[in-house]
C-alpha cells in the first residue's frame, strides 16, 4: 500500500516539471525542423511564417527555448523540481561547452567589439574559461543546462534584435574570395542550438544523473541513425524522381513493338520481337534513332561483371580453401591475410593505374573490355578471399571430423562437407562485392572505357566474337579487345562532356539523370539480392 | 642477438620445408608427381611469357589446362591441393605485381624531380618542396604538394563527418537498437555503401556545388568542404560496419557484469563497452580514413581540376585537386613524364592506404588477443 501511495505522490510532484522538459524537447525539434527547412530553402529567411517574419520568429523561439532550459536547470538546483543530479556535468560536456564558448567569445570580441588579434584571443579564452567553469563547478543540473541555454538565448536575442538581416554577408577577406552569408549561417546556428538545448532538455526530462544522461545520449544517437537513413532515402528518392522521366520516355507495350532479337542454339535460330519497347535501355546513340539510349553501356557493364566474377570467384574460393583447409596457421597465412586486407582497401584508382601499366600492353596496347574485366577481377578477388575464408572458418570442426571418421580423403571432405556448408557465405559476399565493382568508375576509366556516346551497333557481342586464327595466340575475340562503355563510365563521360557535346541526345539533363538512375538500379539490385540471400540463409540456419 | 635468433629460426623453417618436400616426393607415386611437375612448369612458363608480353603465352597455358584436367580426373586430391595453392600464390602475386608496376612506372619522374640539399642530390625531393604543378609551359614541374594538401583537406573534413556519426551509428546498431529497427537500419547503411561513387559525385556536382557557390559567394564551383562531406558520407558505412564488429566482439559477460552492478545501459556503453572496444573502433576510423583518401570519382567530378594550393591554406571553400582526381582527370592526355607523375600520385596513395590498412589490422589483432579469442 505504501508503495502505491508513494508512486502517486512522486508522479504528482514531477508531472509538471516533466511536461516542461518534454515541451522544451518539442520546441527543440520544431527549431531543428525549421532550421533544416531554411537550409534547404523550403522556408525563406526573408519571408514570413504564420504571419510572423521568419528570422524574428526563429529568434523568439530560440530565446524562449534557452530561457526555459536555464530556468529548469536553476529550478532543479533550488529544489523546485525533483531530480537526482551528479556533482558535475562530466568531462565530455565540459570540453564541448568550453569549445562553444571559446568560439562565441572570439566572435563577439572580433566582430562586434572589433578588437585585434590579442583582444579577441583574450576574449575567447575568457569566455571559454567561463564556459568550462559554468559546466564543471556547479551541480550537473545547472552545469549541463546553463551554458547551453545561455548560448541559445544569446543567439535568439541576436536574431530578434535585427543585428543580422536575412541578407547579411560577412566577407572572410581571403585571397580566394569566400563569405559567410546569413542565408547559410542562420539555419546552421539554429539547428546547432536546437540540438544543444534538445540534449539538455532531454537530460532534464530524465531527471539528470545516470538516467538523464542516458535519455540525452539516446536522443542524439537515435537522431543520428534517423539522419543516416533519411539521407539514404533522400539520395535514392531524388535520383528516382529526376531519372524516371528520361528512363521511361517512349515506353510502349504491344506485340512486336520492340527491337528484334535472334537466339541461335545448335544451328536453329529463332527471331522474335520484344513486346516491350523501352528506348533508353534498348537503343544506342544514333542519328536515326527516335530516342537515344545507353544499351551499349548496359551490355558493357553486364560483360564486365561476368568477366570479373569468372576471374575472381574461382581464384578467390581456391585461395580460401588452401588457406583454411590445407595451410598450417602460421606466418604464411598471416601474411596472406594482411595482403588480402591491404589489397581490399587499396584505392580503386590504383587498380586502374596497375591495369593501365600491366594489362594494356599485354592486350594489344589499347583499352579493352578484357583489361577492364581483369582489373575489376583484381579488385573483387580480395573480397572473395576474405568472405570465403570467413564462411569456411565458421563451418564447425565437428563436420570435418565426422567426415574424416568415415575414412574419406581430405579433398572429399572439403568438396562434400566444407564447401556446401560455406556456400551461403561465399554467395552473399560475392553478390555484395559484385554490387560494389559494378558501380566502380575509376578502374575502368584507365583500362576500358571509350567514347561518350556509343552507337547501338557497337554493343559488345562477346559470345559471337570468338574466332580461331592461324597466328599466335590462335584464339582471338575482337569484341574483348575493343574499348567499350559501361554505365558508371557513361555517367562520368556525360558529366565531363558538358552540355555542348551532348547536343545529339535531345535533352542532355534528362539523359544524365536517367543514366544515373539505371546505374543505381543495377547496383542496388545486386545489393538487394545479396541482402535478401543473407537474410534467407540466416533464417534457414536459425531454424534448423 | 635477436637478429641471429630470427636467422636461426628461418634456417630451421627452411630445413623443415625441404624435409617436407622430400617426404612429399617420396610418398607420392611417380605418375602423379609427373603431372604435378608438368603443371607447375607450364604455369610458371605461362606467367613468364605473360610478363614478357609474348604472344605464345597461350601455349604453356593450354598445356597447364590439359595437365590440370588430366590430374583432376586421375589424382583429384593432389591436383586440388596444388590448384588451391596456385590460387593463393597468385593472390599474393597480384599485390606484388601492383606494387612493382606502379613503382617502376613512377621512377623516371622521380629522377627528373631531383633536388640538391647540402650538395647531395636527392631524387624526387623537388616534388615535395615546391608547390608548382605545370605540365605544359617551361619550367615543367610536377609537384605533389597541392594534391597532398587537397587530399589532406578532404580527408580531414570526411573524417570529421564519418568518425563521430559512424561510431554513434555503430553503437546504435550493436547496443541500442531494438531488433526490428536494426534489421531495417543495417541494410540501409549497407546500401549507402552500395551507391556508386559516381552517383554521389553527380548529385554533388549538380545540386551541392551550385548551392555551395551561392551560399558562400564563391567564384566558380568546387569546394573541399562539400567534397569532404560527400566523401565522409561514403566512408561512413566502412566505419559503421567495422566499429560494430568491434563493439560486438566485447564479451557479453563484461557488459552483463556492469549492468548487474546497477548501471544504466548508457553508462555500460561509455565506461565498459567503448573503452574495451577502443582499439577496434579506432581501427574502424582508420579504415574510414583510408576509404576517404582513396575516393576518386566524387572528388574528380566536384573539384575544379586546377592543381594549386588554396589561399589561405585553410580555405576549405575552394577545392582544387586531390591525388586521386589528378590521376582520373589527366590520364587521357598525359604521356611521358606527366604520366609517370600520375604514377607517383598512385604510389603515394597506395603506400598511405596500405600503411593505414596494416596498422588497423595490427590494432584489431591486438584487441582480439586481449579478449582471448582466436587470433
Amino acid at each position: 500500500m505504501a508503495g502505491a501511495t508513494r508512486t502517486r505522490l512522486v508522479r504528482e510532484d514531477t508531472s509538471g516539471a516533466d511536461a516542461v522538459a518534454a515541451l522544451a524537447v518539442g520546441v527543440a525539434s520544431v527549431l531543428f525542423g525549421l532550421g533544416l527547412a531554411a537550409m534547404f530553402e523550403v522556408v525563406g529567411l526573408t519571408g514570413t511564417l504564420a504571419g510572423v517574419p521568419t528570422l524574428p520568429l526563429l529568434g523568439g523561439l530560440l530565446l524562449v527555448q534557452g530561457v526555459a532550459v536555464v530556468v529548469f536547470g536553476v529550478g532543479s538546483r533550488f529544489g523546485a523540481v525533483e531530480t537526482n543530479p551528479r556533482p558535475d556535468a562530466g568531462i565530455v560536456a565540459a570540453v564541448a561547452f568550453t569549445l562553444i564558448w571559446l568560439v562565441v567569445g572570439g566572435l563577439v570580441a572580433s566582430q562586434v567589439l572589433g578588437l585585434g588579434l590579442a583582444g579577441w584571443l583574450l576574449g575567447a579564452i575568457l569566455t571559454g574559461a567561463a564556459g568550462f567553469a559554468a559546466t564543471v563547478l556547479p551541480r550537473e543540473d545547472v552545469g549541463s543546462t546553463l551554458p547551453a541555454g545561455v548560448v541559445t538565448a544569446l543567439v535568439g536575442l541576436v536574431f530578434l534584435s535585427g543585428y543580422i538581416a536575412p541578407t547579411s554577408v560577412w566577407d572572410l577577406g581571403w585571397e580566394q574570395k569566400a563569405s559567410l552569408t546569413a542565408e547559410f549561417m542562420v539555419p546552421v546556428v539554429t539547428v546547432f542550438c536546437a540540438l544543444l538545448t534538445g540534449w539538455a532538455a532531454a537530460k532534464a526530462y530524465g531527471g539528470f544523473g545516470a538516467r538523464g544522461r542516458r535519455v540525452g545520449a539516446y536522443l542524439l544517437v537515435y537522431l543520428n541513425a534517423a539522419a543516416i537513413v533519411g539521407v539514404l532515402f533522400a539520395l535514392v528518392a531524388f535520383t528516382v524522381f529526376k531519372g524516371v522521366p528520361g528512363l521511361f520516355r517512349g515506353l510502349t507495350f504491344g506485340p512486336g513493338v520492340g527491337p528484334e532479337s535472334t537466339v541461335a542454339l545448335f544451328g536453329a535460330s529463332v527471331t522474335f520481337s520484344w513486346p516491350v519497347y523501352l528506348p533508353f535501355a534498348m537503343n544506342g546513340v544514333g542519328l536515326l534513332n527516335d530516342l537515344n539510349g545507353v544499351l551499349p553501356a548496359i551490355v558493357g557493364t553486364f560483360w564486365l561483371v561476368v568477366g570479373a566474377v569468372l576471374f575472381a570467384v574461382p581464384l578467390g574460393v581456391g585461395a580460401a580453401i588452401f588457406l583454411t583447409e590445407y595451410a598450417e596457421r602460421g606466418r604464411f597465412t598471416q601474411v596472406v591475410e594482411v595482403a588480402t586486407n591491404g589489397l581490399w582497401s587499396t584505392p580503386s584508382i590504383v587498380f586502374g593505374l596497375f591495369g593501365f601499366a600491366f594489362l594494356i600492353p599485354r592486350f594489344g596496347n589499347g583499352k579493352s573490355l578484357l583489361a577492364g574485366m581483369l582489373t575489376l577481377g583484381f579488385m573483387l578477388l580480395p573480397l572473395v578471399v576474405i568472405t570465403s575464408r570467413e564462411a569456411m572458418l565458421s563451418v564447425p570442426d565437428e563436420y570435418r571430423d565426422a567426415s574424416a571418421a568415415l575414412g574419406v580423403t581430405k579433398w572429399q571432405t572439403i568438396r562434400s562437407v566444407v564447401l556446401p556448408a560455406a556456400l551461403p557465405g561465399v554467395v552473399t559476399g560475392t553478390i555484395l562485392g559484385v554490387g560494389r565493382i559494378a558501380g566502380e568508375t575509376a578502374p575502368i576509366l584507365l583500362t576500358m572505357a571509350g567514347g561518350v556516346f556509343v552507337p547501338g551497333s557497337q554493343t559488345a557481342d562477346v559470345i559471337g566474337g570468338f574466332q580461331f586464327t592461324a597466328a599466335p595466340p590462335f584464339v582471338s575475340n575482337p569484341e574483348l579487345l575493343q574499348a567499350t562503355s559501361a554505365l558508371p563510365y557513361q555517367l562520368y563521360a556525360l558529366i565531363t562532356a558538358g552540355v555542348g557535346a551532348s547536343g545529339n541526345v535531345g535533352n542532355p539533363d534528362q539523359f544524365r539523370w536517367a543514366t544515373a538512375l539505371i546505374l543505381l538500379l543495377v547496383v542496388l539490385s545486386f545489393y538487394a539480392v545479396g541482402i535478401v540471400t543473407r537474410y534467407y540463409f540466416r533464417r534457414k540456419l536459425d531454424y534448423e | 642477438m635477436a637478429q641471429a635468433t630470427s636467422e636461426d629460426t628461418d634456417a630451421e623453417a627452411l630445413g623443415h620445408l625441404v624435409r617436407r618436400f622430400r617426404n612429399f616426393v617420396d610418398e607420392t607415386d611417380r605418375e602423379a608427381l609427373a603431372v604435378v611437375g608438368v603443371m607447375t612448369a607450364a604455369l610458371l612458363t605461362a606467367f613468364v611469357g605473360f610478363l614478357a608480353v609474348s604472344s605464345y603465352t597461350i601455349v604453356p597455358f593450354a598445356v597447364f589446362l590439359v595437365t590440370a584436367s588430366y590430374g583432376w580426373l586421375r589424382h583429384q586430391g593432389l591436383t586440388a591441393r596444388l590448384l588451391t595453392l596456385t590460387m593463393t600464390v597468385s593472390t599474393i602475386l597480384i599485390l606484388i605485381l601492383i606494387t612493382a608496376f606502379i613503382f617502376v612506372e613512377a621512377v623516371p619522374v622521380v629522377f627528373y624531380e631531383s633536388a640538391t640539399v647540402f650538395g647531395i642530390e636527392i631524387p624526387g625531393l623537388r616534388m615535395f618542396i615546391q608547390p608548382e604543378w605545370d605540365a605544359v609551359s617551361s619550367p615543367i614541374r610536377y609537384s605533389m604538394v597541392p594534391m597532398i594538401h587537397g587530399t589532406v583537406m578532404v580527408t580531414l573534413v570526411a573524417t570529421a563527418v564519418a568518425a563521430p556519426l559512424g561510431v554513434a551509428a555503430a553503437l546504435f546498431l550493436s547496443e541500442i537498437a531494438p531488433r526490428t529497427v536494426r534489421e531495417l537500419v543495417k541494410p540501409g547503411v549497407e546500401i549507402l555503401a552500395g551507391i556508386p561513387s559516381i552517383v554521389y559525385g553527380f548529385i554533388g556536382f549538380t545540386v551541392l556545388s551550385p548551392w555551395a557557390s551561392d551560399q558562400f559567394n564563391i567564384l566558380g564551383q568546387g569546394t573541399y568542404l562539400f567534397v569532404g562531406v560527400v566523401v565522409g558520407l561514403m566512408a561512413l558505412p566502412t566505419v559503421v560496419s567495422v566499429a560494430e564488429d568491434a563493439l560486438n566482439s566485447v564479451p557479453e559477460s563484461m557488459k552483463s557484469g556492469s549492468l548487474a552492478v546497477g548501471t544504466t545501459d548508457w553508462q555500460t556503453m561509455t565506461s565498459i563497452t567503448l573503452p574495451a572496444a577502443f582499439s577496434g573502433v579506432s581501427a574502424a576510423v582508420l579504415l574510414g580514413v583510408g576509404r576517404a583518401i582513396g575516393e576518386t570519382m566524387a572528388a574528380t567530378v566536384m573539384l575544379r581540376g586546377v592543381p594549386k594550393l588554396t589561399d589561405p591554406l585553410y580555405n576549405v571553400f575552394y577545392g582544387q585537386e586531390t591525388l586521386t582526381s589528378l590521376i582520373a582527370r589527366n590520364y587521357g592526355e598525359a604521356d611521358g613524364l606527366q604520366m609517370d607523375a600520375l604514377f607517383v600520385a598512385g604510389v603515394i596513395l597506395f603506400v598511405t592506404v596500405l600503411v593505414i590498412s596494416v596498422g588497423s589490422q595490427y590494432v584489431e589483432w591486438r584487441m582480439r588477443k586481449k579478449f582471448g579469442g582466436d587470433v
